[in-house]
C-alpha cells in the first residue's frame, strides 16, 4: 500500500510504518488493532481537500506540499521556559511531541499522576480509554494522530482531589533543518469530584522551518469533576496547527475549554463536548486573534446526549490585514436530552476589508423541551462607539483600539484562572493598546 | 467664544441646517428649545464633529480657530464637551478607564503632563459623589444597562471631570425625574463661570428654572427663527410651537423679499 499511498495521497504525511518507526506498546492486540484502525481509516479518507464540506474553506495545499519528517530528539529549553509565565505551575514539557522529564517539574502534587505516554503503554492500562472520546466522523489528521500514538502525556487525577495549582503542558517546537512534524497524544483523566486548572500552551524555540504541530487531547471527566482546560495556541508563524481536544463528561461535571488561537499561518481545532451524563455543563470560551494572512479554522461540537445539561459556548474573533477565521458550531441535543439549555455565541470583528469571517452554528436538536439560543455577528467597530470617545477627547486610533481590545476582554474575563486571566490581559494590552492608556487597566 | 454664521450642514444628503446663526460669548448660557426634528441634535453633533454630518456651507469660529477643520479629538482637546442625547453603551470598557484615558488624552493635547493615578482617583470620586453616583458605576462598563437616567447623570459626570470651556447639553433633561434634574443642575451650576460658556438643548421650560438662562432660542426647520431671555421659554410652554411657524414664514417672506 505505501508507494500507491505516498503516490495517490501526498508525500506530506507519511504513516509511522512508512517513515520506520517502531511505536511503544507495539505488540498488544488492543493498541496494535487501535493504531491500525486508525492507519486504514487515514487512508481510506485521505488528507482533507476543499471539496469536503467540513474544509470547504480550509485548503490545506500549502501543508500538502511540505515534506515533513518526525523528530526525535528532546533538546533542553528550560532557559526559554524559565520567562514564559511568573506563577507557580506544575509544569509538563513535550518536546517535538516527546514528553521530556529534563524540562518537566519532578515535583507531582498529591493526588495526581503525571506519565508519558510512551511509559504507559507498555502495559494495557489505557485499553478503553484511549481513543474512546473519538468521534466517528474525525477527520485524517486526529487518525494519524492514533496511528502514531507514540507519546504525549497522561495525567490522572485521583477522586476527589483538589488542585491548587494548574497543571501546565507546554508543547514546544524547537529547531530543525527541514520541516518536522509531531503528533502528541494526551489523555486527562479526572476522578469524580476532582478539581483542576489544566492549561495546554504551544510555543516554538528556534523553529525557524514549517513545521506542523498535530496534537489530540482526550478528556474524560467523572462524575461531579470540575475542569477547566485552557489552550493557548502561540505557535511560530509559519507553523501549521492542527489540534483536536475531545472531551466526554459524566453526570453532574462541568468542563470549560477555553480555546485562545494566536499563532499559526494555518490553524485547525477540532473542540468537542460530549455531555453523557446528567446535569452537567459544558463550556467553551474561545478567541482568535488574526493578522496577517492567517487562516483560523475552528470546528466545535456540543453534544447534549442526557437530559439536563448546559452548554454555553462565547466565541470572538478580531481579523486585521487579509486573516481568515472560519467558526463551525455544532450543536446537538439527542432525542432524550429533555431540559436542555444550549447558549452559542459568536462575534467576528474585522479590523481590515481583506480579511474575512465565516460564521456557522448547525443545530441539530431531536429533543422538544429544550431551550437552544445561537447568534452571530461580523462587523466593523461600532462608529458610534469610536465617535462617543472621540468626543471625549480620545484619538481615533486610541479608541479603535480600546474598542477592540475590550472586544477581546471579554473572552479573557471568562478565564477563571486569576493569574492566565492577567497574563493575557497584560499581554492583548501590550499587543493592542497604545503605552498611554495601557496604564489604565492596570 | 463661539460664533455660528450661515451653517448649513446635510445628513445622508438631506439638507437639516439650514442657514443658521448663532454667537456665544463667555459666560453665557444659552437654551435652545425648538419642534422634534428641527435640527438641533444635528447642530450639536455638526459642533462635537461626528462624522456623516456635512457642512455644506457656512462657517463656525471657537476662540479664534475654525472649528470644522477639527478632529472631534481635537475639538475635546480645545474644551468643547457634548452630552449626547442618547450615550452609547460600551461594553468592555469601565467608565473609569474611558474617564482616565480622555483626560490624559486632553491633558497631552494641551502639553500638559498626565494627571497622577492618585490625583485622578481623587477626583473621580468626588465629582461621583457631586453628581450623587453610586462609585460602584464607575467600574462598570460605560452606559452599559445603565437607565435612562443614569446614563444623562453619567455625561454630567464626565462633563464635571473634563471641565469644558463649551459644553453641549443635548436633552440632558429628558426623561429626567425631579431629582435627577436637580442633580444635573447641580453639575451645570457648579461649571458656570465667566469665561465657560454652554448651550442647552431642551424640550422643558422646567430645566431653566434650575439654570437660568442668558438667551433662549427657537430652532424651526434648521434656523433660530427667534431669540429672547427666559421668558421666552414660558411663553413657548404656554402656546406651543404653532406661533413659531407664522415666525418662519414672515422669515421666508422677508428673505424673498
Ligand atoms: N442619519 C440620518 N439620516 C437621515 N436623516 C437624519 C439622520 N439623522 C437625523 N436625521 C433627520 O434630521 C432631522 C433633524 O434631526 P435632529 O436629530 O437634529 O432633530 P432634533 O431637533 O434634535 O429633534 P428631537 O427634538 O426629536 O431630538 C430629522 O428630520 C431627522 O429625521
Ligand atoms: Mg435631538
Amino acid at each position: 500500500m505505501t508507494a500507491a499511498f505516498k503516490q495517490t495521497m501526498t508525500n506530506a504525511l507519511l504513516l509511522p510504518q512508512e517513515a520506520n518507526i517502531t511505536l511503544p506498546g507495539a505488540g498488544q492486540a488492543w493498541l496494535d488493532k487501535l493504531r491500525s484502525t486508525a492507519a486504514e481509516q487515514f487512508i481510506k479518507s485521505g488528507l482533507p481537500t476543499v471539496r469536503d464540506e467540513e474544509w470547504r474553506y480550509t485548503d490545506i495545499r500549502k501543508l500538502k506540499r511540505q515534506q515533513f519528517s518526525v523528530q526525535f530528539n528532546s533538546p533542553d529549553v528550560r532557559a526559554a521556559l524559565n520567562d514564559l509565565i511568573d506563577y507557580d505551575v506544575t509544569r509538563i514539557v513535550l518536546v517535538n511531541g516527546l514528553f521530556s522529564p529534563t524540562n518537566s517539574t519532578d515535583k507531582v502534587p498529591a493526588g495526581v499522576s503525571i506519565q508519558s505516554l510512551a511509559i504507559t503503554l507498555a502495559d494495557d492500562s489505557l485499553q478503553g480509554l484511549l481513543g474512546s472520546t473519538l468521534p466517528s466522523d474525525r477527520h485524517a489528521f486526529i487518525d494519524l494522530n492514533t496511528a502514531y500514538c507514540f507519546d504525549g502525556v497522561v495525567i490522572k487525577i485521583a477522586d476527589k482531589a483538589v488542585l491548587e495549582k494548574p497543571i501546565e503542558i507546554v508543547h514546544v517546537t524547537t529547531g530543525a533543518d527541514n520541516a518536522t512534524v509531531s503528533h502528541a497524544r494526551n489523555l486527562i483523566v479526572a476522578g469524580k469530584l476532582s478539581e483542576a486548572h489544566i492549561i495546554e500552551r504551544s510555543i516554538s524555540v528556534g523553529a525557524d522551518n514549517a513545521y506542523l504541530n498535530n496534537t489530540v487531547t482526550e478528556v474524560i471527566a467523572h462524575d461531579g469533576a470540575k475542569l477547566e482546560h485552557y489552550k493557548v495556541q502561540d505557535d511560530a508563524e509559519h507553523a501549521f496547527h492542527i489540534g483536536g481536544v475531545f472531551i466526554n463528561q459524566s453526570r453532574d461535571t462541568s468542563v470549560i475549554n477555553h480555546n485562545i488561537a494566536i499563532g499559526g499561518s494555518l490553524v485547525r481545532n477540532d473542540i468537542y463536548s460530549n455531555l453523557l451524563g446528567t446535569g452537567s455543563h459544558g463550556g467553551m470560551n474561545g478567541l482568535v486573534l488574526g493578522k496577517d494572512s492567517q487562516h483560523v479554522h475552528n470546528h466545535t461540537e456540543v453534544a447534549h446526549r442526557v437530559p439536563h445539561c448546559t452548554s454555553d459556548e462565547f466565541y470572538k474573533t478580531v481579523l486585521d490585514d487579509k486573516s481568515r477565521a472560519i467558526f463551525r458550531g455544532r450543536i446537538i441535543v439527542a432525542q432524550d436530552a429533555q431540559q436542555t439549555d444550549a447558549e452559542q455565541r459568536n462575534d467576528n470583528l474585522l479590523l481590515s476589508s481583506d480579511a474575512e469571517a465565516d460564521s456557522k452554528p448547525q443545530l441539530e436538536i431531536y429533543a422538544d423541551d429544550v431551550i437552544c439560543s445561537h447568534g452571530a455577528t461580523i462587523g466593523q467597530l461600532d462608529p458610534k462607539s469610536l465617535f462617543y470617545f472621540q468626543s471625549r477627547g480620545i484619538k481615533k486610533e486610541d479608541a479603535r483600539r480600546l474598542l477592540t481590545f475590550a472586544f477581546v476582554n471579554e473572552v479573557v474575563d471568562r478565564i477563571s484562572f486569576e493569574p492566565l486571566r492577567d497574563e493575557l490581559t497584560q499581554r492583548f494590552l501590550g499587543e493592542l493598546l497604545p503605552d498611554s492608556i495601557q496604564e489604565v487597566f492596570a | 467664544m463661539l460664533e455660528i454664521k450661515d451653517l448649513y450642514a446635510e445628513v445622508d444628503g438631506k439638507p437639516i441646517l439650514k442657514g443658521l446663526n448663532m454667537t456665544v460669548n463667555p459666560g453665557e448660557i444659552h437654551a435652545i428649545m425648538g419642534p422634534n426634528g428641527s435640527g438641533k441634535s444635528t447642530l450639536s453633533n455638526v459642533l462635537a464633529g461626528r462624522p456623516g454630518y456635512e457642512v455644506t456651507s457656512g462657517s463656525v469660529i471657537y476662540q479664534g480657530k475654525d472649528l470644522l477643520e477639527l478632529e472631534p479629538e481635537e475639538r475635546a482637546g480645545e474644551g468643547i464637551f457634548l452630552a449626547f442625547q442618547y450615550p452609547v453603551e460600551i461594553p468592555g470598557v469601565s467608565n473609569m478607564a474611558m474617564l482616565k484615558a480622555a483626560v490624559n488624552s486632553i491633558r497631552k493635547y494641551r502639553d500638559e503632563k498626565e494627571m497622577p493615578v492618585g490625583e485622578f482617583l481623587k477626583t473621580i470620586k468626588e465629582k461621583a459623589a457631586f453628581v450623587e453616583m453610586d462609585p460602584e458605576f464607575l467600574k462598570r462598563s460605560v452606559n452599559d444597562g445603565f437607565s435612562g437616567g443614569e446614563k444623562k447623570r453619567n455625561e454630567i459626570l464626565q462633563m464635571s471631570m473634563l471641565q469644558p470651556t463649551l459644553a453641549l447639553l443635548d436633552e440632558t433633561d429628558s426623561g429626567l425625574d425631579i431629582d435627577a434634574l436637580k442633580v444635573v443642575s447641580k453639575g451645570v451650576n457648579a461649571l458656570r463661570s465667566p469665561d465657560r460658556s454652554m448651550v442647552l438643548i431642551t424640550h422643558y421650560q422646567r430645566l431653566l428654572d434650575y439654570i437660568v438662562p442668558d438667551f433662549v432660542h427657537v430652532l424651526s426647520n434648521g434656523q433660530i427663527v427667534k431669540t429672547g431671555d427666559k421668558d421666552l421659554a414660558l411663553k413657548l410652554e404656554a402656546e406651543g410651537y404653532a406661533w413659531v411657524d407664522e415666525l418662519e414664514s414672515q422669515a421666508k417672506e422677508q428673505g424673498a423679499a
